[in-house]
């Protein structure tokens, strides 16, 4: 209910372009929008996962729904995908995208099985083409997920006595990437991109420490404390797509982000030194319905805290049809920065999806199903996720 | 088309419904692989030597003001009894239907009423043994002032087991037992624990005297078979206390009859009270607690800056040792309470009485072991509240419920000072990697 009296001014304004345009097709997007928009507070937060518990947090992708379908290979060359601002200048048209998803996550470790569910909103964005050949683009996604809830039972020697207790430590929140992005169609062979990103975010952290009664008595009061971490940070990137002929596209990207500054209250808690990351990636269109991609990146993690890896991730997927309503399929895999152990725990996954394209283009609804399998240190999680994506060019 | 249309519909439908279920994310921690780099400290210290300028000070509460009459028989330790002064009646009377004053002639009998509010249950042929006393009692009157009164022969002599042995169930429902010999009563309050006993004197036992304006003195003794002691419910007790019937005879020149009326008139009393050998030992250097009049001490803590700013308390005792052990019946308890001072003022520094603001610890009779007092919520209070005194008072429960008292070393004592054992924790290293 209360996401419904968040989304309602919205949604009558939309309602609205439905009595007008009468369409079936787009009162199935409102219907979309409405379930995309409705969401727990948290929003702009991504996936998590037991190995973003120890480290900084989970990386987010900088993928839409349609590039994550395709195993995230697209996404070089995927206007409304914030991670090469390149592709920003074949968009030609206002466009805005929006995306949701609901991971499902078992992790299992030792014997143990945890089922875990996290619903994240892990992309805003819009783009608009200012002048012939210029689009400027303010998208706003999860940079670091560090969403978790962690509970631990232990006991300690107290006054000479072993004291059982039970953690409960808590982070909810996470650092957003606030990109301003502009991309240029240079020339037909050449498109250039640049962006500035301003990274914010916070969490709010909770440890509390319940001992066991001795007795009928609870000797020892409980711990709890509270406080909430505020990050900031700066980062620049640059990319720039080659076309070889019609039908063959190789996308270069790059990325430095300096450092990011935990503040509790107006104290500097932890400075952390972010990575660079270096990618590339190659799409080859055969004919107007097949597009074939492949991409590979590198993210220098391991220079932020100790324990931490540098990752190199890949992944290949096609997208087929050229009408309103394409197949995509992918598979991807790589590392992960953040794991124990002297080896950086690995992740692999099978994605696919399709999308809909209503009113001569001017909505697009996308879907995405994706599969991973990560593992690290002991842990083996499966993930199932489930992607909508509502992308809009008025 | 339009099946694809609903397929759609039914996939966007599947894939929002999906997207808007609430969140589990509560997982098992195995450390530290899979755990915050961070955890919760917890610390265990003793601040030895944060307590200072501590001290003891007498003469907050007094005997006649407690709330209860202390009433014990334990050779060697404390002999307390009870006394009671009646108020004056008014004489003469004026009858009812009558216009002019009658005189009164003398008593035929009079009744004392009181509720024992706790006694040794175990203690057999518990005697209670009543004593005339001189009617001037006040505050001041010691122990040395009635040793003549109470050296003479008593009044009466009320076995209370032998008037609970009849006691028995009336038409009302209450348990009442009667001495119709005597006329002696007790009634039996099983909800409260109390007993409320009717002592009977004849004329001889409590004569009027128009001089005194029938003003009495009673004195009240217990003995038993093994040492004990009781508790009488006083006027401050916020309970029934003692009260006096008179049944006196008025000359009266309206009664159809006889010249002679028999009245009844209760009566009040004026004071109730205890005295008790051996008087209270001066105040010396050590930490006394209890007594009559009472004492309390005041202990000033100082806590580390770390500890009162960051650090969340989890657990805080404080260690006294006693210097002197208090004496009393074996079944009498002593309760130690620790209080917030809400501003110090020494002697007179006001405290918290709430219960989130004080702590109580039970000691033991004739035990010289070390006391452990829990002060947590003092100590949490201390540390919520930057601004307050670290300082506490120690205090009896029932303050001049009795004269036990005990002394604990002070500060002063290094090797049996006071001290503080502290369990805390630090603050969580939020925000670090």
């Amino acid at each position: 209910m209360q996401a419904v009296r968040r989304t309602g001014g919205r949604a009558v304004g939309v309602l609205e372009a439905v009595r007008r345009s009468g369409g079936r097709a787009v009162g199935t997007i409102v219907l979309a929008a409405v379930l995309v928009t409705a969401s727990p507070p948290d929003r702009l937060a991504a996936q998590d996962s037991q190995f973003g518990i120890r480290g900084l947090g989970m990386p987010g992708r900088f993928e839409s729904v349609r590039a994550r379908s395709v195993g995230g290979a697209l996404a070089p060359f995927d206007g409304m995908s914030p991670l090469a601002e390149a592709a920003l200048g074949d968009l030609g048209r206002l466009t805005a995208t929006a995306m949701g998803g609901t991971s499902y996550r078992d992790a299992e470790l030792g014997s143990t099985t945890t089922s875990l569910r996290t619903t994240r909103f892990p992309l805003l964005g819009f783009a608009e083409p200012v002048f012939r050949r210029l689009t400027l683009s303010v998208s706003y996604s999860t940079y670091l997920d560090k969403s978790w809830n962690v509970t631990i039972r232990d006991s300690m020697l107290l006054r000479g006595t072993m004291q059982p207790y039970a953690d409960e430590l808590s982070s909810d929140g996470g650092v957003d990437d606030l990109r301003i992005a502009a991309g240029s169609r240079v020339s037909s062979h050449l498109a250039l991109g640049a962006a500035v990103h301003l990274l914010s975010g916070s969490t709010r952290l909770t440890a509390i420490r319940r001992f066991d009664p001795v007795g009928a008595d609870s000797v020892y009061q409980p711990v709890s404390q509270r406080d909430e971490v505020r990050y900031t940070g700066l980062g620049f990137s640059g990319s720039a797509l080659i076309d070889f002929g019609p039908g063959l596209r190789l996308a270069a990207f790059a990325r430095s982000d300096n450092r990011l500054r935990a503040w509790v209250g107006d104290v500097l808690a932890a400075e952390t030194d972010l990575p660079i990351t270096l990618g590339g990636g190659i799409r080859i269109a055969p004919s107007p319905s097949v597009r074939l991609a492949a991409s590979i990146s590198r993210r220098g993690w391991a220079k932020a805290v100790a324990g931490s890896f540098n990752t190199l991730s890949w992944s290949a997927g096609a997208e087929l049809g050229g009408g309103p309503t394409p197949i995509r399929f992918g598979v991807r895999g790589g590392q992960l920065p953040f794991g124990p152990g002297t080896s950086a725990p690995t992740e692999v996954g099978v994605a696919a999806g399709t999308g809909r394209a209503f009113s001569a283009g001017r909505a697009v609804l996308d879907i995405g199903i994706e599969r991973l399998q990560r593992k690290g240190g002991g842990l083996d999680e499966r993930v199932w996720t489930f992607l909508v994506g509502l992308t809009v060019r008025p | 088309m339009r099946a694809l249309r609903a397929a759609w519909l039914a996939a966007t439908l599947g894939a929002g419904g999906a997207a808007g279920c609430v969140e589990r994310v509560s997982a098992p921690g195995q450390c530290p692989e899979f755990c915050p780099s961070g955890s919760i400290q917890i610390v265990d210290t003793v601040l030895a030597t944060n307590i200072e300028r501590d001290s003891a000070f007498r003469g907050y509460a007094f005997a006649h003001r407690a709330a209860a009459m202390y009433l014990a028989d334990v050779p060697g330790a404390v002999d307390s009894r009870g006394i009671l002064a009646t108020a004056a009646l008014t004489d003469p009377v004026t009858l009812p239907g009558d216009t002019n004053p009658d005189p009164i002639l003398g008593s035929d009998s009079l009744k004392l009423a009181f509720t024992i509010t706790r006694r040794d249950t175990a203690a057999h042929n518990l005697l209670l043994t009543f004593y005339r006393l001189p009617f001037g009692l006040d505050s001041t009157t010691t122990f040395a002032d009635l040793a003549g009164p109470f050296g003479g022969a008593p009044l009466r002599t009320v076995n209370l087991d032998s008037l609970l042995a009849k006691v028995a169930r009336d038409t009302s429902g209450n348990l009442i037992g009667v001495d119709s010999a005597t006329g002696d009563a007790v009634t039996v309050d099983t909800t409260n624990r109390r007993l409320r006993v009717t002592v009977k004197f004849d004329s001889a036992q409590a004569p009027y005297v128009a001089a005194d304006s029938g003003r009495l003195g009673f004195g009240i003794r217990v003995g038993a078979d093994v040492p004990t002691s009781l508790g009488i419910a006083t006027r401050a007790s916020g309970i029934l206390s003692a009260g006096v019937t008179w049944y006196v005879r008025v000359d009266s020149t309206t009664a159809a009859d006889t010249t002679l009326v028999h009245e009844v008139f209760p009566g009040g009393i004026t004071l109730d009270s205890y005295v008790f050998d051996p008087p209270p030992a001066p105040l010396d250097s050590t930490l006394a607690v209890g007594g009559v009049p009472s004492a309390r001490s005041l202990l000033r803590v100082t806590l580390p800056r770390a500890i009162r700013d960051s650090a969340q308390i989890v657990r805080a005792t404080l260690v006294v040792i006693p210097a002197v052990a208090w004496q009393g019946a074996p079944t009498d308890s002593f309760v130690v309470e620790a209080h917030t001072v809400l501003a110090d003022f020494g002697a007179k520094s006001p405290i918290a009485v709430d219960v989130t603001r004080t702590d109580t610890a039970l000691i033991r009779m004739g035990a010289k072991d070390t006391v452990r007092i829990e002060v947590t919520n003092l100590v949490q209070f201390w540390v919520s509240d930057t601004l307050a005194p670290t300082a506490l008072m120690l205090r009896p429960r029932n303050e001049a419920g009795s004269p036990a008292e005990v002394r604990f070393y002070p500060s002063a004592a290094a090797a049996s000072r006071p001290s503080l054992r502290l369990t805390y924790a630090r603050r969580f290293p939020f925000g670090r990697p």
